[in-house]
């Protein structure tokens, strides 16, 4: 099995970890990623989508274009990018008249768009091409973790479009793939609330992103978990760096560590805090690394 | 009758803030104040015109219901016209109303204290209620419209009220034209607000905007910023009752309001940074760091190390006016002003 590996901005620019913690599981499980050479950003939904469709959808088409030369289906771990492109590639295979448009586009530098691959996210190859039973087999010490799992928004909706098997309102592929690793998926309140990132409302407006922010860690927090887990760079971005800003505004001490589903993997596979680049995120992972390993 | 005082008076503040554009009818019962021995009743020859049989057997049986609590004389007024209200709305509010109304019925019947009522309409006309034909007397009700009371109520003669100059057409025919015929599907029932994180906090109103969206009062949708405070969480679309593409709706209006002007700096910004590098968030020396240092390349094989994808992606920027729309400036590769 060969996969187009997407990678997108902000994890391969910002948290490399992700990316090695990536590489290394699917090194582990036998499956080949192939770098999409020249992609670009996926691009941005909230900037290029709300300002202009066409150039949104153009710029999508080019990357949806380089899996297609290699004749792979895409994967991303990123949650936007997993909506820019998914959104793109099923809005050109039903619409002919913004393929068309699309296309005239990208023929002005040799491309065309022709429907041939899949946009697949992370955590749905694991679930539905990898398998649990084959994920548990490369545990090596389960994680002793309680662990507020987020969501995000452009994962799982709008379901009928996306069409990855799960309830979007009430959900258990990522509680699911958390546990495999012997962390504990902790309920909390408004669980399937958004961070506040999305929609271009981070770059415009940090007071309403830091707000949405917060109560979701209030939440997190009254559950009393170790850590956060996400499928979502930005999200991720938004909980990590986006909790001091909370910190700041609020006069807060929140101090809940984030992971990206593929570190958790990356941790209960052996990788170091380090190669997962946990000391470079803003808040401190050491205390729940250390009570996750037993330590 | 009391009862269909306050049942009109309540489609009337229904109405208006539809049109308006509040999100919650102010409390109804307010409207008490209005009903006493000598009831105003302001009623909408539209409304009944395209009242279905359903909700005649509704009004009819209100009637009863005053019936018994004995004769009373009524004043009636009608006012003819509220054209940029459709149809199937003011069906759906007749119904909504009329619900409310039964509750209400106790709270009307408590005041026994002789109230003055507010002066609705100049002219009335008085109607002998009969107690054997009410159906009857729901015509005879209509029969006795008189045109020339039709422009005096007062909750009417609001100097905001909307009408076809303040409409916009082509703005609503944009969303159908993008194919996003669902933003006629919308009943106004409210659950996308209700359920959204953003309205919670920040002035977005997401059931309005859609309201807007469909009578098309461009203006008021594009120039607001609330509508840039939506996070597009999908948590409305989902939960839409009629199925409406909600987060497309805002998409398309964002996309109406962009090539209108209406875009923030760091927006447009972010757009720079896709257009000089590839990438919303491009790489930085400590990442380049970072990378090297668990054994990536220092580059990740994006347009950061194929400078001729680079050139595809500003290409297609150019291609498409992205880079007039935000204003790039390709001297400084910054933004023009």
């Amino acid at each position: 099995m060969e996969i187009a590996y997407f990678l997108g901005c902000i994890m391969n620019n910002r948290y490399p970890g992700v990316e090695k913690a990536t590489r290394k599981l699917f090194e582990a499980l036998d499956i080949k990623l192939t770098d999409m050479e020249g992609a670009s950003c996926c691009p941005a939904p909230g900037v290029f989508g709300s300002f202009d469709e066409e150039t949104w959808a153009t710029i999508a088409a080019r990357n949806l274009t380089i899996a297609e030369d290699m004749g792979a289906d895409i994967m991303t771990e990123c949650n936007g990018c997993f909506g820019s492109l998914f959104e793109c590639n099923h809005m050109l295979k039903e619409n002919d008249e913004k393929r068309e448009k699309v296309n005239a586009n990208l023929a002005e530098i040799g491309r065309e768009f022709k429907g041939t691959t899949n946009v697949k996210h992370f955590a749905q190859i694991l679930r539905d091409d990898v398998g649990f039973e084959k994920l548990a087999s490369l545990i090596e010490k389960p994680l002793d973790l309680n662990v507020a799992v987020h969501y995000g928004c452009h994962f799982l909706k709008p379901t009928d479009e996306i069409g990855i098997e799960d309830q979007a309102e009430n959900p258990s592929i990522l509680d699911d793939l958390v546990e495999i690793t012997g962390a504990k998926s902790v309920d909390y309140k408004d669980k399937m609330m958004c961070c506040g990132a999305g929609g271009g409302l981070r770059a415009r407006d940090l007071d309403v992103t830091t707000s949405f922010t917060k109560e979701k860690l209030d939440h997190m927090t009254e559950a009393g978990v170790d850590a956060i887990v996400n499928v979502c760079p930005f999200c991720h971005m938004q909980f990590d760096q986006g909790q001091t800003e909370v910190n700041e505004r609020y006069g807060t001490d929140f101090a809940l560590p984030v992971f990206h589903l593929a570190q958790l993997y990356g941790l209960a596979m052996g990788l170091s805090a380090e190669e997962l680049t946990f000391d470079a995120q803003k808040i401190d992972a050491t205390p729940a690394i250390k009570k996750a390993l037993g330590e | 009758m009391r009862i269909q005082g306050v049942f009109s008076m309540s489609i009337i503040n229904r109405l208006k803030s539809l049109f308006k554009g509040d999100n919650e009818v102010t409390d109804i019962n307010t409207d008490v104040s209005n009903t006493s021995n000598d009831v105003k009743v302001a009623s909408s020859k539209n409304i009944k015109v395209t009242i279905s049989d359903e909700e005649k057997e509704v009004s009819i049986t209100k009637q009863e219901t005053v019936t018994e609590s004995g004769d009373r004389n009524v004043d009636l007024t009608f006012k003819k016209d509220i054209k940029p209200i459709e149809d199937e709305t003011v069906e759906d509010t007749v119904q909504d109303s009329s619900e409310e109304i039964v509750e209400e019925v106790e709270v009307v019947e408590e005041t026994e204290a002789p109230v003055e009522a507010e002066e609705i309409v100049e002219e009335t006309e008085t109607v002998e209620e009969d107690e054997d034909a009410p159906e009857e007397d729901v015509e005879e009700v209509e029969e006795k419209t008189n045109n020339k009371e039709r422009d005096k109520m007062t909750l009417l003669t609001d100097k905001e009220l909307l009408n076809d100059s303040n409409r916009d057409p082509d703005f609503t025919a944009e969303f159908i034209d993008a194919g996003i015929e669902t933003v006629k599907h919308c009943f106004q029932c409210g659950t996308c607000s209700g359920s959204c994180p953003s309205g919670r906090r920040t002035p977005y109103k997401v059931r309005q905007i859609v309201r807007k969206c469909l009578l098309g009062l461009k203006e008021e949708v594009i120039t607001d910023d609330a509508l840039w405070m939506c996070t597009t969480c999908y948590t409305c679309q989902e939960r839409c009752l009629r199925s409406v593409k909600i987060v497309e709706i805002i998409k398309k209006a964002r996309n109406i309001a962009a090539h209108a002007g209406y875009m923030a700096k760091p927006h447009k910004m972010t757009g720079v940074y896709v257009i000089n590098t590839g990438h919303a968030v491009p790489i930085n020396d400590a990442a380049k760091a970072l990378r090297a240092k668990i054994g990536l390349s220092e580059l990740p094989p994006t347009t950061h190390s194929y400078p001729e994808a680079l050139e595809e992606v500003q290409k297609l920027c150019k291609l498409t006016a992205f880079d007039e729309l935000i204003g790039y400036d390709e001297a400084t590769g910054g933004l023009k002003e």
